[in-house]
């Protein structure tokens, strides 16, 4: 990467920043055209970024600067809104984009597992407990960003330098490597292992498909981090069961007993 | 012209066009069906007076949904409130994109999809689009800013939230029997047959799973029993009690849309779609025009089925309460639908997951175990337990 660019990048992410900075709610002080501009800005220098980068442009490239701009917009607009539930819509705006970006990268499996665990999942989750925990105004203490220049700086300079240095990486990589980094054992495991047995009585050669390739890594290259996350999961679970129980005294507890063949009966209709 | 057309992505965007057309007149005969059937099962006449047997109801009703006037109320929040239909709408439509219509159509010495689109993982997106669903429901009813709307779109959340993990892991089921997530690679495995002459159709493999899926299919749909979003004798309208005129319709339009995505899926999963035993231009050899508007309308007709299944059962069964509709799920359909999961598993790795006898064996096993689980734990049936409620709320909260 050569110094221009990264002096771009830098100038990007302080007018990203600033932007962000007037976005932020703090009742009469927040500036929305102020920080638009400022967004605006930084996402244009954004793009003269990328442009430099795009070799050879395709009708990808263009959904790409679609998506991603929506996703960036949206993620601003999750941290500024002032009312919780709009957060969280746009947030799920974020996973969607993101996982349109990641169709682009031809990887349906993950973009639709996003789909599913976040925007379907945990966001559903999210949203019921905002709207049972505040139906119509939203409190001061909610609405007011508390430091808002100090966040905006700790996360656009930690912003900064992650995303100059992994620009670097895929220049150094795009530079000795032409051919894209697919994973390459994989393929080999899953063609090896006559993929398609269980579709019986279809003898055409199938392409080999993206949830065999993901399935195929999980299990034999990232085994141990998928026990991991399993167990984690198993534990968090036992937490919040363990929370969420009542204790209910014993003394009163009285079992229903009723003879087998009666189930029912002696119930009175309500 | 001819040329684009007969290309993958020309026949994509007509079908396209051709599904959105259709299925909005589908619909809104859908709800002339269901007024019809209501009317049959209670010995009335229905809806006779617009046009002939009442054909033109649909029409008139559309025809009020678009000139009554679109009342906003002033306490709502308008943004949510005008989105929440919208969402509604799209996701019921957009679900259709990855059903298979009609297999392959041979043209100019190519093999066509008559399909949408035919991702790698047509399932998923179903199931993915489907958990975006509770969105217009959870959404219309707190934008509308009243109790009853706010209470319903409750109901709606934790109830499609319970009913996704039943579900996820009859399809979890399926797929390990067929192995792919494919829509097409489901339906070809189905098209074979045993002794000659039974079709491999994956409800004869699992037919507690297809079971299970329906309900929780019925669930996810908000339909009958499981409707309880917009129960009227409690919650006036439920979550779409302040939506008027056209917007209402939107909800009407997507529940019914809902209704037969799924129906649609339903068949696909379980009834191998478009396959239909013995006929020739129901094979997945045949790739004839003929054959492909065969197989479009043998899906139809499972599709209608269903549709008919789904309304019977409305017009035939009262409606859970929400504590029972919880229990069902938590300590019903989740431990035997995870049962069934282990059971397919021990088979995959033995290799006998494709053998009815196995399979039905299994569901068998699961069902004699949980029937002996209901008549051994005495528990009561109805009443109201003491704890009861923290079963409802607690369980999807935390």
């Amino acid at each position: 990467m050569t110094s221009e660019t990264a002096y771009l990048l830098y100038f990007a992410f302080a007018l990203g920043g600033a932007g962000v900075y007037f976005l932020l709610p703090r009742g009469a002080e927040t500036r929305p055209t102020v920080g638009a501009l400022f967004g605006a800005g930084s996402l244009i220098a954004l793009l003269l970024v990328l442009s430099t980068r795009v070799i050879t442009p395709d009708h990808t490239t263009y959904y790409f600067y679609l998506f991603s701009t929506l996703a960036i917009a949206s993620a601003v607009r999750v941290i500024t809104h002032p009312r919780p539930v709009y957060s969280a819509l746009y947030f799920i705006l974020v996973v969607v984009s993101v996982a349109a970006l990641l169709v682009l990268l031809e990887a349906e499996f993950l973009a639709v597992a996003a789909i599913i665990v976040y925007a379907g999942a945990i966001m559903v989750t999210y949203l019921f407990v905002i709207m049972l925990a505040q139906q119509s105004s939203t409190p001061h203490y909610d609405s007011r960003s508390r430091e808002p220049l100090l966040a905006v700086m700790i996360g656009f300079i930690l912003m900064a330098a992650i995303a100059t240095r992994a620009a670097d990486i895929t220049t150094s990589h795009t530079a000795t490597n032409q051919s894209r980094p697919h994973a390459a054992s994989p393929v080999m495991l899953v063609t090896d292992s006559a993929t398609d047995e269980s579709l019986a009585g279809n003898d055409k050669a199938k392409p080999v498909g993206n949830t065999l390739l993901v399935a195929a890594s999980i299990m034999t290259r990232y085994v141990v981090v998928l026990e991991i996350a399993g167990v984690l999961l198993l534990v968090s679970m036992v937490g919040a069961i363990a929370l969420s129980r009542k204790r209910v005294p014993m003394e009163g507890y009285r079992p229903a007993v009723t003879p087998l063949g009666q189930i029912g009966k002696e119930v009175e209709p309500f | 012209m001819w040329e684009f057309l007969t290309s993958q992505m020309g026949i994509s965007i007509v079908l396209a066009a051709v599904v959105f057309g259709v299925m909005q007149g589908v619909v809104a005969y859908a709800i002339y069906f269901e007024r019809k059937i209501a009317a049959w099962i209670q010995d009335r006449c229905g809806p006779n007076r617009v046009g002939p047997l009442g054909l033109l109801q649909p029409i008139a009703d559309g025809l009020k949904f678009v000139f009554k006037e679109d009342v906003i109320p002033g306490q709502v929040d308008k943004i949510l409130f005008v989105l929440a239909p919208t969402i509604m709408f799209i996701i019921a439509f957009i679900g259709l994109a990855a059903i298979p219509w009609g297999g392959q159509w041979e043209v100019g010495g190519k093999l066509l999809n008559i399909q949408v689109a035919n991702p790698d993982i047509g399932l998923l997106y179903l199931l993915g689009v489907g958990s975006m669903g509770v969105y217009g429901v959870v959404l219309g009813g707190w934008a509308s800013n009243n109790k009853y709307s706010f209470f319903g779109a409750i109901r709606a959340t934790a109830q499609m939230l319970s009913y996704e993990i039943p579900m996820g892991l009859c399809i979890v089921i399926v797929v390990l029997t067929v192995g792919s997530l494919r829509l097409e690679d489901i339906i070809l495995p189905q098209t074979q047959y045993w002794f000659g002459a039974i079709p491999q159709w994956n409800i004869f493999l699992h037919p507690l799973v297809f079971l299970i899926l329906f309900i929780t299919m019925l669930a996810e749909a908000n339909r009958a029993p499981f409707d309880l979003a917009e129960a009227e004798q409690e919650l006036v309208g439920g979550f779409h009690t302040e939506y008027s005129a056209l917007k209402f319709g939107m909800f009407f339009l997507g529940e019914y849309a809902h209704m037969i995505t799924a129906s649609a899926f339903i068949s696909v999963m379980f009834l191998g779609g478009w396959h239909l035993p013995w006929l020739p231009w129901a094979q997945p050899e045949a790739t004839s025009l003929a054959a492909v508007i065969t197989k479009m309308l043998i899906l139809g007709g499972k599709v209608v089925g269903f549709l008919f299944l789904m309304m019977w059962i409305r017009w035939t069964l009262p409606r859970f309460r929400f504590d029972q509709l919880m229990r069902l799920a938590w300590l019903g359909l989740i431990p035997m639908t995870l049962g069934l999961f282990m059971i397919t598993v021990g088979l995959l790795y033995f290799g006998l997951h494709r053998n009815w006898v196995w399979t039905c064996g299994g569901d068998a096993v699961i069902l004699a175990l949980s029937l002996l689980y209901v008549a051994v734990s005495r528990r009561e049936i109805t009443g109201r337990s003491p704890g009861a409620g923290a079963i409802g709320v607690g369980a999807v909260a935390g």
